[in-house]
């Protein structure tokens, strides 16, 4: 079973995320990670904790055809994918992408528009747990 | 009859996570589903709204068929 994309929730493993990508070619000559975590501070506001929620059938399909998309539109040997939608406490990690090429000027482009793009594209939603209360986050361009 | 699906604060703001309704119209799209929703839901917020057909993105000029599952979704925010 491919397991590159994934939603879930529990926590993942950089290292072992960066193995398996790694481990897809001999051709791979960069490696370039994004690491989305949970902070403890938004907007003036305390955060106790973030909870995600998704579109179930659609977000994994949209992070499949981000995937794809990636691939396609850059010159990248692969690309892993993994986010979670529990509820983190602040320093949590919540989101991995991992790219991987030839050479590294095309993972870091890839890699940022990876990320730009699923903050787009995939049916997700923050909500954030602070002292006063609980609020949806309302994205930023 | 229609699925209509409510994500984060549009889910909050009706109360509910999903909801039933009946098009009667021919060529109906997911701006009549919307409009219904307006009907239902006292203060359905004006926007920004983004849409689905059957998990797939559409826009209000999509059309809508019976046994159809329409989202109606505020702007992303993972990552």
């Amino acid at each position: 079973m491919s397991d590159e994309v994934r939603i879930q929730e529990e926590d993942f493993s950089i290292e072992e995320e960066v193995r398996r990508l790694r481990a897809s070619s001999k051709k791979i000559g960069a490696v370039v990670t994004f690491l989305g975590t949970a902070r403890d501070f938004s907007e003036g506001k305390t955060v106790e904790a973030i909870e995600f929620e998704q579109y179930a059938g659609m977000a994994l399909k949209a992070m499949k055809q981000l995937r794809q998309a990636t691939l396609e539109r850059f010159d990248v040997v692969d690309v892993r994918i993994v986010h979670r939608v529990s509820t983190m406490k602040p320093g949590e990690q919540i989101v991995l992408i991992a790219v991987a090429s030839e050479h590294r000027k095309e993972a870091f482009e890839a890699c940022s528009w990876c990320i730009d793009t699923l903050k787009e594209t995939v049916p997700l939603w923050k909500k954030e747990i602070t002292p006063e209360g609980e609020s949806w986050v309302v994205p930023h361009p | 009859m229609i699925r209509v699906l409510f994500f984060g604060m549009l889910a909050t703001k009706t109360g509910t996570r999903e909801a039933e309704l009946e098009l009667k119209k021919q060529g109906a799209t997911v701006s009549d589903v919307l409009d219904e929703v307006r009907r239902r839901f006292d203060g359905f917020p004006d926007g920004p709204l983004l849409f689905a057909v059957n998990e797939e993105q559409a826009d209000l000029s999509s059309p809508v068929k019976d046994g159809d599952e329409v989202a109606i979704m505020p702007p992303f925010s993972g990552g």
